[in-house]
């Protein structure tokens, strides 16, 4: 079977090309895929009714309990046939439907060929979950077979609701597999029904798995969708919409029923809501005037009487179900492919318009009558051998419950139901056939144009069926009741066949065909009535009132969550902060919490001044006024650092807030002086409170965990460790460069990347321009220019290219004195870093702060004077050296970041204590003093190249401003 | 040393970021070094997957400190599993990248800048995955977040700075929040070392390893997108570029959720938050999805179904089964390379028809049937339509929580088939809209929304609708900006005046079409990856695997 399957699919892989370059023929040889299959199935049928089951199985997902099982009954082997044999003479007739030039053909039938795969692994499927995944599958292609015209708005439309429906309860049905598979610890359905489930696992399973059914199968209240997916094409109809897909909900109640017949709320399910379908549709039917939607409610009409017939599950309702199945496949895809060929020869499918087409095309009109006979329940014909096998199935159910429980008056309500059901029936198909094919009283001949014979093939077949099984009942029967046979006997063995006798079941068809007959001819009255009756109850409407419901109220509530607004966001997060763990606070705050006010007074003193330096911070509205505040609470932190015992932690805040506070001020200058000159909003004490709140937390947070140690931390190991591990008297710098250097490598990778981000803010597209010497860099005309001695020294090389107003000597000279001294103060950090306070970090600052000077002393071109490199070479080469100095080690038998120690004896200097971490930290170094360029080039020239140009520019605009 | 594969993922990309820094003049070398460390960092994760699951968690210390003093790198089952997945997915969305440098030079994309910072995104995602300690993983975090910082606001547009500062903001804060979390670990605990924490914070008193739990949750929520911490994301993400937005959708949020799963097993086994994390993840998928149903922009929709789906994956965690874990695992992987995918594709659409938004576009399917099928086929797997591995680790986690079989478990499976459908709804709406219908129809109902925009009284501006495609108080930028931008053409006046990219972006399909034949072949490896992660999630749930890899008791 598998092969059989993989065929399909790859069969509509290849077929969008094949189509491309061949045109419609092609569909001819797809057709093959199919057709041989049919062969090859028919070929199963004497060990199928002999009762071996064909299986195959590949394992897919064991611990999902997913396996590609396939297996076929006689229930199966019957689908299967119908759905490679409708499939395969419907491809055929594709041939002839579609134009040449139809656009989207060639996606077409890859989807179409693809959609008979995936029905025919449903019907295949020997685990339930497999069953799902075509069954959803067959939903998808569906979907884009309908939207074919997706020009259409309605075709689309359709497409989305067809999709919704079916989904919504495939879904349902697949929570109701896994609850089943859960109970029996297995999917495949022979299990399942070894042992189904109880109790109210089974009820749930049972609604829904058959929610799944219902609105696969177009069951009221699911119907609407139906004659919606009448947009696709016809032969897409004809498939999917009346022989295949929708028969996989039914295909499901029949398969399940031996387990959940007896499931409370099963056969009331089944019972009402189909006999409720039954006669809705049939109504609906006889008002419509598109021949197309009028077999479109006849579908759903027929579908509701499988669902009645597969739900009630008995051994002759499974029996009268599958023939009736069998009957409607066939008659229906011949009715549905008649449509087509009206259609495309007559130019109409409005049976207003229609006239005299039975006349221009006699053998198609025969051919709608034999199928036409067979729907309403003629003899000889299946329909009819079929449909006196369910009222024989039903009238027993009715009379003693066959079994079931079933009370008497559901029973003969449903008797009635479906007697009355028929009577439409009968009646539609009337109109069907008159509509299409009779010639009318004041209404113009259709003009006819001959279809070809490969639309008349397909539909001649199904007719010829049609009739010829209705003469084999006694195979079929054999055939059927080997299906049967799961459930225990009943009433009587049930038996197609044409004569059974005058009894009960033959008396109703007769009542209902004659009723039939009269709405028939009634119809002038039937339309009134109809008219008159109007329902503002309309499952569709309620679907639009249901999805449009659904995208109002997700704008509401994505309108009310997504403000778009920072301060919201922020205070979110904040307020979950606080009453999240703040939850958890309470708890932990009814043990006492013993707490040591501070070390030394210095402590709470600082402590003060930052918190004051912080809210004024908050409050301030001049800019400046807040860097130069959060500068105070920086230095603060610093002190607190000094006065816990951390030198090297204060040196290093020291020189970073100083950092910071020189690069804001040089990015204030291109910013407004105050935040905002907006009116302050009564919300910002909202926010405040927030704000408190949250600090009020998070420092009880830090105060209970405080008093909640009880562990030694593993940084007391790091005094004695750091000395003889790692080679350092300088703890700080030893974990920074050897115990931690896994997280420092980290960080100077976020260093790297901040400073390349700042960097292409500023120049967006390169990092920065090309370094040019002072020597490149003619004059400024607004400076006169002075010869020069070659030889003759200046202070600093790039002072000249400042204005004279901005020139300090002063500064110019006290920088030339100390720049070098700054350097050296630097590299002495570097290389003491690991025994006294510094490292690279610091040092790489102090050289940063170096440039610094250079660049305010002399400007721009000072910088690059100063450090004629790229900045990101720098930045590269120090990331660089860093990961390198991580897997150098490796090398050497050693880890990654592993250091040694190496005295060596150098001569003049004399002895030399060289840790390997060196190498890394020389990376910081660079990456840092990489970092401090970059900040200076970019804001700080970047800036000056921005203000200049902007000058420049208003002083060009000036005069014609003046001039306005 | 073999350990010290360990360390590669992360070390390989930074050399290559210090090396691709320093080559900025040369822009393919620069190209190749990115690609070559990509391609080394995905066959080390290969190379570590094995091993995990042949030999156990992979444990390395850097620098061969003893033992409870340095840091910690741990490759197990499930680190390497992501790691994998990520490399994959990265060297997908470089290549894309590299692909539409090549395409886009108008747009002069500053690939000097973008490749480093790319590495360094790179390096911090494979760091998060193979820490072992928890402030090696804020490193981690702080490595990807300042590259993404840079990678969000590329290019400098007023859009990008916009959403960049949302998105800097709220991470920087949440950055600090983790911060202080840090510092009530170590407070309490006095270590940082994940295996020494799964011993210390047993013996904290109950309410103190509660506040850190619930701290710890909350911190990594925030990078996971969970509700109601949720909110930043979609107003941040689409602006980017699409491959990073692509590189964000899969692996950042999957990081925060990667955190969630690796400390509350590890470091908080029987937590009593399960059913907290199951509201949590109820309310992320349905608030999340709703949001995704509201919009009209492809990528702003993609980004509200990034933020729903990270609720099955909490659902997962939640379910705290061993079933729950796996699902939640394999979710993960799936959703990495189904979510990026789709952004790539995304990307293409704005290639081909200059927007991403629903009002602007028409009948892709027709213009480019290559563009229709890989859009398509990734939007079925996202809704979880089988037999893709959306609908694999859908079943996955529904089978976990029936089997759990608690009421809130229920209604978590019940909240995820909704999701699904809303999912499968919003999936359908766009391609109905941008691949369906014609360009031409596409322009004449933007034409009427616009009418009816300005003939709206303010409030009601809002609330204009097309079809079924709506806009709400939420869209009013969207469609103030619809208002604003119409000098802009949409797909139909571009096609009219032929003013499309007639240059085939390759490189660019290529490598979204290789992710989406990756979500594919999910499905077919299915059977053995689900078997993985099976035993990952044991690991996950038993710990000893990890603590005996990492605290060996000898010091080396």
């Amino acid at each position: 079977m598998l092969p059989i399957l993989a065929a399909h699919f790859l069969a509509a892989a290849v077929a969008p090309p094949l189509v491309g370059w061949f045109g419609r023929k092609v569909f001819l040889l797809l057709a093959v895929v199919p057709l041989a299959s049919l062969t090859w199935l028919a070929a199963q049928g004497p060990a199928v009714v002999d009762g071996d089951r064909v299986e195959q199985d590949v394992p897919w997902v064991p611990s999902l309990g997913l396996e590609v099982a396939l297996a076929m009954g006689p229930l199966q082997w019957v689908l299967a046939l119908l759905v490679t044999g409708v499939g395969g003479l419907v491809l055929v007739y594709c041939a002839w439907y579609f134009h040449a030039d139809e656009p989207g053909l060639t996606s077409f039938s890859g989807h179409f060929v693809a959609f008979a795969g995936a029905m025919l692994g449903l019907v295949l499927s020997a685990d339930l979950l497999l069953l799902y995944v075509f069954w959803e599958l067959t939903t998808v292609f569906s979907y884009l077979l309908i939207g074919h015209d997706p020009a259409r708005r309605g075709s689309r439309a359709a497409g989305m609701q067809a999709l919704v429906v079916t989904t919504l309860g495939g879904l349902a049905m697949l929570v109701g597999i896994l609850l089943v598979g859960d109970a029996a610890g297995s999917f495949r359905v022979e299990d399942v029904l070894a042992s189904p489930p109880t109790g109210g696992v089974a009820v749930t399973a049972a609604v829904l798995l058959l929610a799944g059914a219902v609105t696969k199968s177009a069951v009221v209240p699911f119907h609407f969708w139906l004659p919606g997916a009448m947009a696709a094409p016809t032969p897409v109809s004809a498939y999917l919409h009346a022989a295949a897909m929708v028969k996989a909900g039914i295909y499901l109640v029949a398969l399940l029923s031996p387990a959940f017949a007896d499931v409370a709320g099963w056969r009331e399910t089944t019972l009402v809501l189909g006999t409720a379908t039954m006669l809705v549709g049939g109504w609906r039917a006889l008002r419509q005037v598109d021949i197309k939607l009028l077999l479109a409610y006849g579908t759903v009409s027929q579908l509701g009487f499988l669902t009645v017939v597969a739900g009630t599950g008995t051994r002759a309702a499974a029996f009268a179900a599958l023939a009736l199945l069998l009957a409607h496949a066939l008659f229906k895809a011949t009715l549905f492919l008649v449509v087509g060929i009206v259609d495309h020869t007559a130019g109409t499918r409005d049976l207003r318009a229609l006239s005299g087409v039975g006349r221009k095309l006699p053998w198609v009109a025969v051919l709608a009558c034999v199928a036409g006979a067979s729907m309403a329940g003629l003899p000889p014909l299946l329909g009819f051998t079929a449909k006196e096998s369910v009222l024989a199935a039903l009238l027993d159910v009715a009379h003693t419950g066959d079994g079931t429980g079933v009370p008497a008056y559901l029973g003969w309500a449903v008797v009635a139901g479906v007697v009355a059901g028929s009577a439409l029936t009968a009646a539609y198909t009337l109109r069907f056939l008159w509509g299409a094919f009779a010639t009318k009283d004041g209404v113009e001949p259709s003009t006819v144009t001959p279809p070809g014979a490969a639309a008349v093939v397909p539909p001649a077949v199904f007719a010829a069926l049609s009739l010829l099984l209705g003469f084999t009942g006694g195979p079929l029967t054999t055939l059927l009741d080997r299906h049967a046979a799961s459930f225990p006997a009943g009433e009587h063995a049930p038996k197609l066949t044409l004569w059974h006798g005058v009894n009960t079941a033959l008396l109703l068809t007769l009542l209902s065909l004659a009723v039939g007959l009269l709405a028939f001819a009634a119809r002038a009255l039937v339309e009134q009535v109809q008219a008159r009756l109007t329902t503002p109850l309309s499952a569709e409407r309620s679907y639009h009132w249901a999805v449009r419901g659904l995208d109002r109220a997700a704008v509401e509530l994505t309108g009310r969550t997504q403000r778009g607004s920072v301060a919201i966001y922020l205070s979110v997060i904040l307020l979950v902060i606080v009453v999240v763990p703040g939850a958890a606070l309470v708890a932990a705050l009814q043990d006492p919490v013993r707490w040591v006010r501070w070390d030394n007074v210095g402590q709470p003193l600082v402590a003060v001044v930052v918190v004051v330096a912080a809210v004024l911070t908050a409050r301030a509205r001049r800019r400046l006024k807040a860097v130069v505040l959060v500068g105070v609470a920086g230095y603060g932190t610093a002190l607190l650092f000094l006065l816990q015992g951390a030198p090297d932690l204060a040196l290093t805040q020291l020189l970073v807030e100083t950092v910071t506070l020189v690069v804001f001020v040089l990015v204030l200058r291109r910013l407004p002086a105050y935040f905002t000159d907006r009116p302050l909003h009564w919300s910002r004490h909202v926010r405040a409170a927030i704000g408190l709140l949250a600090a009020v937390a998070v420092a009880s947070f830090m105060l209970v965990t405080g008093a909640a140690r009880t562990a030694v931390p593993v940084s007391d190991d790091f005094a004695t460790e750091a000395v003889e591990y790692g080679g350092g008297k300088n703890i700080v710098n030893v974990t920074l460069v050897d115990i931690r250097a896994w997280d420092t490598m980290g960080e100077l990778a976020v260093l790297v990347v901040a400073a390349t981000g700042v960097a292409s803010l500023i120049f967006i597209e390169t990092r920065g321009m090309a370094i040019r010497r002072v020597r490149e860099i003619p004059y400024p005309v607004s400076v006169r220019k002075q010869t020069t001695n070659k030889s003759r020294r200046v202070w600093l090389p790039a002072g000249r290219t400042l204005a004279p107003e901005r020139r300090s000597i002063i500064f110019e000279v006290v920088t030339r004195l100390l720049f070098h001294a700054i350097i050296v103060l630097s590299v002495f950090l570097l290389f003491s870093g690991h025994n006294n306070p510094g490292g690279g970090f610091a040092a790489g600052l102090v050289t940063g702060l170096a440039l610094l000077v250079r660049y305010l002393a002399g400007g721009r071109y000072e910088l690059d004077e100063a450090a004629p490199v790229d900045a990101g070479v720098l930045i590269g080469t120090g990331l660089g050296v860093a990961a390198l100095s991580g897997l150098a080690p490796l090398a050497f038998g050693g880890t990654v970041l592993q250091s040694a120690v190496v005295d060596l004896a150098v001569p003049l200097i004399g002895e030399l204590h060289l840790v390997t971490s060196l190498f890394f930290d020389v990376g910081v170094y660079l990456v840092v003093v990489g970092l401090m360029l970059d900040l200076l080039r970019s804001l700080g020239s970047g800036i000056d190249r921005q203000i200049l140009r902007e000058e420049r520019e208003s002083r060009a605009a000036a005069p014609t401003g003046g001039g306005a | 040393m073999s350990d010290a594969l360990v360390a590669l993922p992360v070390i390989v990309p930074l050399l290559a970021a210090g090396l691709s820094l320093v080559l900025v003049r040369r822009p393919s070398l620069q190209r190749m070094v990115s690609i070559i460390a990509l391609v080394a960092v995905a066959a080390v994760a290969a190379v570590l997957v094995v091993r995990a699951d042949q030999d156990g968690p992979q444990a390395l210390w850097i620098g061969g400190w003893p033992e409870p003093l340095g840091i910690a790198l741990v490759a197990d089952r499930l680190s390497s599993l992501m790691l994998l997945v990520s490399a994959l997915v990265t060297l997908a969305v470089l290549v894309y990248s590299v692909g539409q440098g090549m395409v886009d030079e108008a747009e002069s994309a500053p690939l000097s800048i973008y490749h480093p910072s790319f590495l360094v995104l790179a390096a911090g995602v494979a760091n998060a995955f193979l820490a072992a300690d928890l402030f090696n993983l804020f490193v981690s975090f702080e490595m990807l977040l300042f590259a993404s910082y840079v990678l969000l606001t590329l290019g400098g547009t007023e859009s990008r700075i916009r959403a960049g500062t949302i998105y800097v903001v709220v991470n920087v804060l949440s950055s600090m929040v983790f911060l202080v979390a840090i510092a009530m670990v170590y407070s309490a605990t006095g270590s940082l070392n994940f295996a020494q924490l799964a011993g210390r914070l047993d013996a904290l008193p109950e309410a103190v390893a509660l506040l850190l739990q619930l701290m710890l949750l909350t911190v990594f929520s925030i990078k996971a997108a969970v509700f109601p911490l949720s909110f930043w994301l979609p107003d941040s993400y689409p602006t980017a570029p699409a491959p990073v937005t692509a590189v964000f959708a899969g692996l950042l949020t999957k990081v925060g959720v990667y955190a969630i799963l690796r400390t509350q097993t590890l470091l908080f086994p029987d937590s009593p938050l399960t059913t907290a994390l199951l509201v949590a993840a109820l309310l992320t998928m349905l608030v999340g999805i709703l949001g995704a149903v509201a919009q009209s922009d492809i990528k702003r929709m993609l980004s509200f179904t990034l933020v729903s789906h990270i609720g099955y994956m909490i659902f997962g965690v939640g379910l705290a089964t061993a079933a729950g874990v796996s699902g939640a695992i394999f979710y993960v992987v799936h959703h990495i390379t189904i979510q990026t995918g789709l952004f790539l594709v995304v990307g293409l659409v704005e290639h081909r028809a200059g927007s991403t938004s629903l009002l602007r576009l028409g009948g892709l399917a027709r213009l480019s049937p290559i563009l229709g099928l890989s859009f398509f086929v990734p939007a079925m797997n996202l809704a979880g339509i089988p037999p893709m591995s959306g609908f694999l680790g859908k079943v996955g986690l529904a089978s976990a929580g029936i089997e759990q079989g608690s009421t809130l478990a229920y209604v978590l499976v019940a909240a995820g088939m909704a999701t699904s459908l809303l999912t499968l709804y919003a999936v359908a709406k766009a391609w109905s809209l941008a691949f369906w219908r014609t360009p031409q129809q596409a322009h004449e109902t933007s034409l009427a929304v616009q009418q009816d925009y300005q003939d709206a009284p303010g409030e009601e501006r809002q609330r204009v609708r097309v079809g079924s495609a709506s806009y709400g108080r939420v869209e009013q930028q969207e469609a103030r900006s619809i208002h604003d931008d119409t000098p802009d053409r949409d797909l139909y006046q571009r096609l009219q005046d032929d003013d499309l990219p007639h240059h085939r972006p390759r490189t660019m399909t290529a490598a979204a079409l290789g992710l989406v034949g990756l979500s594919l072949l999910l499905t077919v490896v299915a059977g053995p990856l689900f078997d993985y992660t099976d035993r990952a999630a044991v690991d996950l749930l038993e710990r000893t695997p990890y603590l005996e890899a990492v605290l060996t008791g000898d010091t080396p």
